[in-house]
Order: C-alpha cells, then structure tokens, then sequence
C-alpha cells in the first residue's frame, strides 16, 4: 500500500513535468523560467490555502469555506492600517491577528454547536460564516481599486538569469517550511499527537480524555494564522479584493484534494504543480484564455485517479 | 397506488393556490424591471428544487447547479441561432443534454461519500465559470462557439408567451411542472429507493435496490431541472451573462436551499426569493447590497444550527401548531 502511494506520488510528478516540458517546448528558456517562476509561486499560494484546509479538516472534521474571507478580512485590515501610515510591522500583525480572531470566534462558538453533524453540513455551515464576513468587508471597504505592497517586492535574486522577486521567493519558501514545520509538530508534539488522535477516531479520543474543546481551537488558531498570511501574500501578488480573496478557497481545496485531504507532503506538489501549470498555459494559444481551469481539471482528474476500482462500501457508521 | 400517486396534501393544496396566484394575479401586477426579476426568480426556484430535493432525499449536496443552469442556457442559445426549431424542443434538448452532462461529471463521484461528490462539483463548477467566462454565450455569431461583439441577433421566445408578462407566466406553469415531476418521482419507485437509501446504502443495497442507479438517476433529475432553468433564463432576456453562472453563485443557491427549507416545495420558492428578489428590494431601497451577503450568511448558520427544515420548515411547524391550537374544522 505504502509502495502504491509513493508509485502515485511518482506518476504524477512524471506527468507534470511533461506537462510543462510539452507546453514549453520550443520556448527561450527564459521565457518558460518566467512563467514557471510566476506559477510557483501562485501554486504556493494554492498549497498555502490547502494546507491549512488540512490542518484544520483532519483535527476537527471541519472543511473550512470561511478560510479565504478571514484572508481577506486580515488582508483590507491591513491595507487600512497602512493607509493610516502607521509602520508596516503593526500592519502585517494585524493582518494576522484579524484572521486569528475571526477563524477563533467561529471554531470555538459557532463550530462547537455542530460537532455531530454530518461533515458536508459543517462546511456548508462554514460558507454562511464566509459569507458574513465577505459582507461585512465588502459594507466596510466598498469596491476600489486597491493595493498592498510589502518590501520584499523590492529585494530581489537572480537565479539562473533571472529575477525572482522577495516575495515570490517567501512564499514558496513559506509553504515548504509551512509542511515541514506542521509535520514535526503533528509528530513531535503532545498537542500534535491529539490532533493525530482526534484525526483518526473522535469518539475514541475524547473516553482517552484528549482535551478536544483544547485541540481544536488550537487547530482553528493555526488555520487562521495560515489564512491571514496567505491572504496578504495573495494582496500583494494577484490582487487586494475581497471576493476574489475569498473565493480563493475554491482552488485551495482543489489543492487539498491532491492530497486526499490528508497528506499535507502532496497537497504542496499539487498546489504547486497546479500553479505551474496554469501559468504555463500563457504559452499555448488554445487555452490561454481558460487557463485559471487547471487546477479544477487537475483536482478532478487525481479524483478520479485515487478511486479508480473502488466500489461503494460502507464505513463503519453506517 | 393510483390514489397515493394524486393524493393532494394540505401542502400540495397550498402550492396550486400559489402557483395559481403566481400564474393569474401576480405578473398583471409588475412593472418591466420586476417582471424580468420574477422570471429570473422563477427560474432559480426550479433548479433550487433540484438541488435541495437531492439533499433532503438522499444527502447528497451539489456545488455545481448554477453552472449547470449555464450550460443549459448556453445549449439553448447555441441551438437558437443554429436552427429554427421552435423555443419549446430546444428547451428540451438543451434541459436533456444538461441531465448527461450532470451525469459525466457526477457519475465517477457518485460512488464515493457525500463529501467527495460535493467536492468534485465544486471543481466542475469552478471549470465552468472559467469556461463561460473565456467563451461567452453565444449571441448569433459565426462558428461554435457563436459569439460576436456588439449587437447580437434576435431570440425566438416561445409563440404562445411573447410579452414579458406572459412569458413570466410561461415560466412560472414549466416550473410548476418541473415540481410536479419531482413529487411524482418521490411517490413512485425512485421515492421508495431514495428513502431507503437515505436511511442506509447498505440496508438499501441488501434488499436490492440499486443504489449508484437511484443516485444517478435523482442527480439526473437534478441536472435537469437545472438545464430547464437555464434554458428558461436565457428566454427571459435573450442572451445570458457569465457573471451570472460563477462557482460562487452555485454555492450560494445550495446555501440558500438549505436556508429556506430543502424538503419542501416552499423552501425552493423562499431561495429563490431571497437569492433574486431580496437583492432586488434592497437594490431599490438603495440599501447596500452586502448587507443581502451578511443576511444569507446569517440565516444560513440560523438555519443550520437551530432549524434543519430552515424556514420552510418553520413555517410548516407553526401552521401544524396553528392546527393543533385552534382545531380544524372541515375536511382535511
């Protein structure tokens, strides 16, 4: 089983890169490296979104549709707090803290009343969430033209001729840290391994005595955390508005769907794979207008891939 | 048999009233905005119902109906300027082909848990918001695509209903149809299947019924209704916009579905209200159309946390209480 995981991983990876191979072909490389660069980084962006959609849905059995407007909330408070002049620091905390507080209002008062609901109204019940704030942001900031820029746009590297942005750079280094650093805390740590627990049976977890009310806020915190720097990184690097911020959480679970929703290693090659092969799209004449399809095509596809064979059997709770 | 197959419930009573009402009085009544807001608003009740009576039946949750509604409205408008067959057979066609395009998407996820096949809607739906918005609906252009810039030609409504106010009541008799197949369906075979089902696959299963064909076989009548709406929308107009078939909206109608209450016929005509009409009125009322976004959102935790029946379902208790309290007098 684990030979076959690993096959899969293996597989797709291949296809990928042939994937990006074929549409580059025939391309300056500078050209293909531009626009594999950009696609990166979005990717990463995707894999941000998916990671914490993770995190979050494997602790609490929550899928998290709210992810993206805490996002965007965080990111308008940001935006706010600069146009105020005041130092840019106070301005990238509050952003966080804004989508801490939020994503931690809804896990720790509004969550808890639906823990013995079926899965898919959980995540419906996280949409209204969404769609609370996305109105209340929307009432506050009406509809203009904005933008955010952090100082990493400025710094730069030059990498095999050519010129990768600071903060295209902190974000695809961000995600890979991001699934390294949570691997170790879900292994290392007493906390990850309630969540491991609760992961894998709740109603076990809680006669073991696992702080669950405990667990799970934490894992909302780390969510929100997640999402408040994934929104501000997609201000600065697509666009500061909150609808597209918060819709953003379809391609993120497009993302988290490579992964099973479970493996966080994978949803960083999907994310990240989607991203590249969107961007690499701009270079065929066909699809170029559809490209932003991609990651909705990939998600489907790695579906259809991961139950292939499979028949309908019945969990345990049915 | 054929008695429960007719058998007229106080509620089924209510609904001729109000498809009666909604027929007869209400379009003499509306101005040109409010009529094309009703028509939109009857539209969006019939694929409400296709999403919601899926849910209520069997659980299953559909992310992708407003899509849907899209390509039907853009095989509608396809076979409008290609042929000269009449608004009725490719309102047919187009709600037909919307059923097996539902079931090409639907069908590989129709074997894994609800979840999954929410999740795998989601994406369709997101690829179709991305597809309209690249190719546009077709407005009498050259190619396959049927697409030119600037005027578009003119559409053929249907001969009987013309005018916008008959057309509304047009729209407003197919949707009372589209209802009617649904109810028929839940008190045939289908019903029965779908009920054992949704206690359990496996009990379903064991007794023989097959469960991934009734699966098939309500997400089909779902894209059908969905490929009715849409093919009705683009009558209502002549042409379709993209902004109207985003991934975001066909969330928002499954949302609003469960807010007004998805096993009820009710329930499908309080979405539509408030996801067409209530922006509507706040429009006019020149109050902040976010606020609308702030309500559903409101409602929908409301209605998920406190009142699974939303509020169909709540009206439905209080008039059980009504009954209860101050007695019946009549026949039932």
């Amino acid at each position: 089983m684990r030979d076959m995981r690993w096959i899969n991983i293996g597989l797709y990876v291949v296809l990928m890169v042939a994937l990006v191979l074929w549409l580059g072909a025939g391309k300056p490389f500078k050209i293909t490296g531009m626009f594999i660069t950009s696609g990166l980084a979005v990717g990463s962006l995707y894999a941000l979104g998916g990671i914490g959609i993770i995190v979050l849905y494997r602790a609490t059995g929550v899928l998290n549709f709210s992810g993206g407007a805490a996002g965007a909330a965080g990111a308008m408070t940001a935006w706010q707090i600069s146009e105020w002049g005041w130092a840019q620091p106070v301005a990238w905390i509050a952003c966080l803290l804004v989508s801490l507080v939020t994503t931690l209002i809804y896990g720790r008062w509004i969550a808890s009343k639906l823990a013995w609901r079926e899965t898919v109204v959980k995540a419906v019940a996280t949409l209204g969430f969404a769609l609370i704030l996305l109105g209340l942001v929307s009432f506050i900031w009406i509809d203009d033209p904005r933008s955010i820029s952090l100082p990493t746009d400025k710094v730069g590297i030059s990498m095999l001729g050519l010129r990768v942005t600071g903060t295209r750079l902190l974000v695809v280094v961000a995600s890979v840290l991001l699934v390294f650093g949570i691997h170790q805390f879900l292994v290392r740590t007493r906390i990850g391994l309630q969540m491991r627990a609760l992961a894998d049976d709740r109603s076990l977890s809680a006669l073991l005595g696992i702080p669950i009310l405990k667990v799970e806020t934490i894992a909302w915190g780390i969510s929100g955390l997640i999402a408040g720097f994934t929104g501000l990184m997609f201000a600065d690097l697509i666009r500061l508005e909150p609808v597209v911020i918060t819709f953003m959480v379809i391609p993120a679970i497009a993302a988290a769907i490579t992964g099973k929703l479970e493996n966080l290693g994978v949803v960083l090659i999907g994310g990240l794979s989607m991203g590249v092969i969107e961007s690499m799209l701009t270079l065929s004449p066909t699809l170029k207008g559809a490209r932003p399809i991609a990651p909705f095509v990939i998600a489907a596809v790695v579906l259809l891939w991961y139950q292939r064979g499979a028949r309908l059997t019945f969990n345990t709770k049915d | 048999m054929r008695r429960s197959l007719f058998h007229v419930t106080p509620s089924g009573a209510s609904g001729f009233v109000f498809a009666g009402v909604c027929f007869l009085i209400l379009p003499s009544f509306l101005g040109s905005y409010w009529l094309s807001v009703f028509t939109s608003a009857a539209c969006f009740a019939l694929a409400a119902f296709g999403v919601a009576f899926m849910y209520a039946r069997l659980g299953m949750v559909s992310l992708a109906q407003v899509g849907l509604m899209g390509v039907g409205g853009w095989i509608h408008l396809r076979l409008n300027y290609l042929f000269e067959w009449p608004f009725e057979v490719n309102l047919v066609i187009a709600a037909l082909a919307t059923m097996v395009f539902g079931w090409l998407l639907a069908l590989p996820a129709l074997r894994m848990r609800g979840l999954y096949l929410a999740l795998v809607t989601l994406m369709a739906a997101g690829g179709l918001e991305i597809l309209f918005a690249t190719y546009q609906f077709p407005n009498g252009g050259e190619g396959f695509w049927g697409v030119k810039t600037g005027s578009f030609s003119p559409f053929r409504g249907p001969v009987i209903a013309q005018s916008a106010e008959s057309y509304l009541r047009y729209v407003v008799a197919v949707c009372f149809l589209g209802f009617l197949i649904v109810e028929a369906h839940r008190r045939l075979a289908p019903g029965r299947a779908w009920a054992m089902i949704r206690r359990s696959e496996a009990a379903a299963m064991a007794v023989g019924v097959n469960v991934t064909l009734y699966k098939t076989w309500a997400f089909g009548i779902a894209g059908l209704l969905a490929g009715i709406a849409g093919g009705l929308l683009a009558g209502s107009l002549g042409l379709l916009d993209d902004g109207t078939f985003r991934s975001s909206e066909s969330v928002l109608l499954f949302a609003l579905a469960v807010v007004g209450g998805a096993r009820f016929w009710l329930g499908a005509v309080i979405t539509a209200v408030l996801y067409r009409i209530l922006p509507a009125l706040l429009n006019t009322w020149g109050v902040d159309p976010d606020i609308a976004y702030m309500i559903f959102g409101a409602g929908l935790l409301h209605a998920v946390i406190t009142a699974p029946d939303g509020i169909g379902g709540q009206l439905y208790g209080l008039a059980a209480l009504m009954r209860t309290k101050f007695g019946t007098r009549g026949v039932k």
